[in-house]
């Protein structure tokens, strides 16, 4: 939290001919900062493929799981024994989580281990992707760099400024996570029904002729409907908590502005602002954790759906 | 006209806190309830209480979400 009152204060002293905009401040600190993208690359069929904030943090988050998770594994194949060792028994208690209490009551026994995979793999990207994003990695950088490494305006450091560092809290990340939560969920009903009787499945058989108007609208409504929650979901709880962060870190920098005098605005900070982001930081930890269950718990809940079509 | 538009975004977001409070409060009450009634199902109630939780959470970040949207794209 201090290195990120330290680093809006910079940036605060950067503009200090303009008024501090708290919205402006706020949201280019959250948003995907496209118009300082790390890496330029001409756009494709109209789609810009830029390297921005947000892709690099998917590929750490993608790059560190994979070598975590493959270097645990393989050591623990590697060794006589079959106890785990080490970091090798927090992934087995993770992975046993998500199976256990997860996807089995909702999938049922029958096709646990179809779906404990895709789940598993949704768990681990989206709490660590959640989790990154808590820690102010960049801003520390940009301390770093502010003081001691003094690079220039237009350098790799100072474009990593720019731009939260959730990947999760951009729409597009959970609204890709969602598609695939969607297509989980048809072939799963594919593959437990066959993909006619899937269709069939989605509004119960044997009712009067006249249901069938008003349900069948609700019934494929509802089917974009839960992709379209769990996407909203996740992306608006990641974002709220930095937003609450940040706000009240802003407040600083408001009371000095409205008094003019620099002691309101650090004893604001002292009093009000750091122990109430320290506070929202450690609601922030179990939103984090809670989040990665909900979206998981949920694509289980809409897989089993789907398989267990009680209609 | 300004000044009605927040108005607006904070009036809706205000009630949509009272609403998303008053349905966790009551899933919160029923199930301390509950488990005071019978402690063995603790586990049993709780998994059967998140899944409503948390769609009710879903509906009221989409409102806000909504509120949101009102002042952004005024």
């Amino acid at each position: 939290m201090i290195q990120e009152v330290a680093h809006q204060a910079e940036q605060a002293h950067g503009e200090a001919a303009e008024a501090f905009n708290a919205g402006k401040t706020i949201i280019e600190h959250v948003s995907n900062a496209k118009d300082h993208p790390l890496i330029h690359l001409p756009p494709l069929f109209g789609i810009d493929f830029s390297i921005t904030k947000h892709v690099l943090m998917l590929w750490i988050v993608a790059v560190s799981l994979f070598v975590v998770v493959t270097w645990l594994v393989r050591r623990y194949l590697k060794q006589d024994r079959l106890v785990p060792s080490g970091m090798m028994n927090g992934l087995e208690f993770v992975v046993e989580f998500v199976r256990d209490s997860i996807v089995q009551p909702n999938v049922g026994k029958k096709w646990v281990t179809t779906w404990t995979p895709l789940i598993l793999t949704f768990f681990l990207f989206i709490l660590c992707a959640n989790a990154i994003g808590l820690i102010p990695l960049f801003d520390v950088l940009g301390l770093f760099d502010h003081f001691v490494l003094h690079t220039g305006p237009d350098s790799f450091i100072k474009h990593l400024l720019h731009g939260g560092t959730t990947a999760t809290a951009n729409f597009n990340v959970t609204a890709a996570l969602a598609v695939i939560t969607f297509s989980a969920i048809i072939v799963a009903g594919s593959m437990a029904h066959g993909f006619v009787k899937h269709w069939m499945n989605l509004v119960p058989h044997g009712l009067a002729w006249p249901i069938y108007i008003l349900l069948i609208p609700i019934e494929v409504l509802g089917m974009f409907v839960r992709p379209f929650a769990l996407t909203m979901r996740l992306a608006a709880n990641m974002t709220g908590g930095h937003i609450a962060i940040l706000t009240l870190l802003s407040l600083v920098f408001i009371f000095t502005e409205m008094t003019g005098k620099a002691i309101a605005g650090v004893g604001v900070g002292a009093v009000v602002s750091v122990p109430l982001a320290v506070a929202i930081s450690g609601l922030d930890i179990i939103v984090v954790m809670v989040q990665a269950y909900v979206f998981t718990l949920l694509s289980a809940v809409f897989i089993g759906m789907a398989i267990h079509a009680h209609h | 006209m300004q000044v009605l538009h927040f108005f607006g975004a904070a009036l809706g977001l205000g009630m949509i806190v009272i609403g998303a409070a008053l349905g966790i409060g009551k899933f919160a009450a029923a199930a301390a309830e509950s488990i005071a009634r019978q402690p063995n199902a603790a586990d049993k109630i709780t998994a059967a209480v998140n899944l409503p939780l948390f769609l009710l959470e879903g509906v009221a970040i989409i409102a806000e979400v909504g509120v949101l949207l009102i002042v952004l794209l005024k």
